[in-house]
């Protein structure tokens, strides 16, 4: 038997006056980490808004664990949701700020929860210090702890790493993955490729307000990594590397340009990546500086969506 | 209900805010301990003094100055801080959000201008004030409670609410009820005012060929802090929460 989604958008759009944000987009989200990507402004918030029923959709269903979301406020103590901005009540200190919640989640055994919750995010040493003087990192992973502390079965999170920095996010990566394994669904925006590649076996693809493709993690990834390329070189003899790289069948073409670097063409960006410093050392040519032209996340996403 | 009247109370006790509120309360007993001082028990004082000090300075400017200042920001705050969906995806009723904004505002500015009203009613009149200052006190808390209803619901429906809540106040409240009869009928000012004269005509006999009846009064308080509570009701249910 096929498990029911946690999740369902079914034919949902959003317009605010004659500007549509999200244009009739479907998809389910089951159990485990799916990835809600795309550029910035593509709608990936509003989508994130109306599922977690703060905004009304102009059309459209949306269910949340097979119950409609909107004005529903018995299934929040389900459902765990962390919006994209650092809302936190600078009144409060990071303990204070989840006892609040776990109050207002009616949680039993609030001290336990709460100590459970600032565990989870390893902010025990600053949980007594207010709120104002938290850096951004830690803001976001006491708003995490706030969102954890009545252990939800759906996580909704908007651009949870924003702030944070790289062991933080290795840490986040391991308790999302802790959180998955027990069987929570977690959706989780981001604009940044590589920050959902690492988190996400499912992703859900969004540019300008639709969802321009969704499924598992490799199957798009396979098409962004066979997407044309452009790659710039700057080295120590232009002519010899063009010369040496021609021969790979990696290279569509090469091209000198008026400044001596190089403009490399590519549709294999996997094997471009493994023998361009081999093949410099073998021509005795050095590398000075290399840089992607069109590596930006829209042309990525625009590339996906034209095929 | 418990951690979020906390919490609202705590927002709204801001130093800042409360230094303003607790001066802008004090204004009307200073002012009646000078002008007692200077006239004592002088008759022209004690004539002047319901028109002067209770329904021009406390009624008409402090009274809802004070609950603007407290009940603007209750929801105006937590939209521009981003702070609204901590509360709404929480598992609780809208009402259990709405309350305890409205009290926290009901509850700072009644119990300052409550003590106000006394403090004036006693050193104008004396200890034979007593029931002069509990009709001043009931007059101001029925003020309290259907401005406090009035400027929540402005809050949560325009960032600008302090604004437009003071050119309602003067122009409405202070200029029109005053030289329109029939917006009387229409004035939280008037019905405070014709509830302090319902409570002590004797006392408050200056006021008797402009107030409106008190039972239209208390009906029309109870109309505005039911219909503004339920529109901010309807809002937050409504609202695309940001």
């Amino acid at each position: 038997m096929i498990p029911a989604p946690s999740i369902e958008i079914t034919n949902v759009s959003k317009w605010y006056g004659s500007v549509v944000a999200v244009n009739d987009v479907s998809f389910k989200v089951m159990p485990g980490i799916t990835g809600l990507l795309g550029p910035n402004g593509a709608g990936k918030t509003t989508i994130l808004h109306m599922t977690a029923g703060l905004a009304k959709p102009s059309d459209g269903d949306i269910r949340v664990l097979g119950e409609p979301i909107r004005g529903n406020y018995k299934l929040y103590s389900r459902i765990g949701v962390m919006s994209e901005h650092e809302a936190v009540y600078n009144v409060f200190t990071g303990r204070q700020f989840v006892e609040f919640s776990a109050k207002m989640q009616g949680v039993a055994d609030v001290p336990g929860a709460v100590d459970r919750a600032i565990e989870l995010v390893n902010l025990a040493d600053a949980q007594h210090r207010p709120l104002g003087t938290y850096s951004r990192g830690m803001r976001q992973r006491m708003r995490l702890a706030a969102t954890l502390v009545h252990d939800p079965e759906v996580l909704i999170l908007d651009e949870p790493l924003n702030g944070t920095d790289p062991r933080q996010r290795l840490e986040f990566h391991d308790l999302m993955q802790k959180l998955a394994s027990e069987g929570r669904t977690i959706l989780i925006s981001s604009h940044i490729l590589e920050e959902v590649e690492t988190l996400a076996e499912t992703i859900l693809l969004v540019v300008s307000g639709k969802l321009a493709a969704a499924g598992d993690y490799r199957a798009i990834r396979e098409k962004l990594d066979d997407r044309p390329f452009q790659l710039r070189i700057v080295c120590s003899d232009p002519r010899k590397l063009a010369a040496e790289l021609v021969k790979l069948s990696a290279i569509d073409s090469v091209a000198v340009e008026d400044d001596g670097s190089l403009t490399v063409f590519s549709r294999n960006v996997a094997e471009l990546q493994s023998s361009i410093a081999r093949l410099a050392k073998a021509a005795d040519v050095r590398l000075i500086q290399m840089e992607p032209l069109d590596e930006s996340l829209e042309s990525v996403f625009s590339y996906v969506v034209s095929r | 209900m418990g951690p979020l009247l906390s919490l609202s109370l705590r927002q709204v006790a801001g130093r800042r805010r409360i230094a303003v509120i607790v001066l802008l309360s004090a204004l009307p007993v200073v002012l009646s301990v000078i002008l007692h001082a200077k006239f004592g028990a002088d008759r022209e004082f004690l004539d002047q003094f319901p028109e002067g000090v209770i329904n021009n300075l406390l009624l008409g400017v402090i009274m809802p100055i004070v609950v603007m200042t407290l009940a603007t920001p209750a929801f105006g705050n937590e939209i521009e801080d981003r702070t609204l969906n901590v509360l709404v995806l929480k598992p609780v009723r809208r009402i259990a959000i709405v309350m305890p904004k409205f009290l926290a505002s009901v509850v700072v500015a009644g119990s300052l201008l409550t003590v106000t009203s006394v403090a004036i009613s006693l050193i104008a009149l004396g200890s034979g004030g007593g029931q002069a200052a509990f009709a001043v006190a009931a007059a101001v808390l029925t003020g309290v409670l259907a401005y406090s209803s009035l400027f929540t619901w402005m809050g949560l429906v325009s960032s600008k609410a302090l604004g437009f809540a003071l050119v309602y106040v003067f122009l409405w409240e202070v200029v029109l009820s005053q030289r329109i009869r029939g917006i009387r009928y229409f004035s939280v000012r008037e019905y405070s005012l014709s509830i302090l004269h319902g409570l002590d005509d004797e006392t408050f006999s200056v006021f008797e060929p402009r107030v409106i009846e008190f039972e239209a009064a208390v009906t029309a308080s109870i109309i505005v802090i039911v219909l503004f509570f339920f529109l901010t009701l309807r809002r937050l249910n409504r609202m695309d929460i940001p």
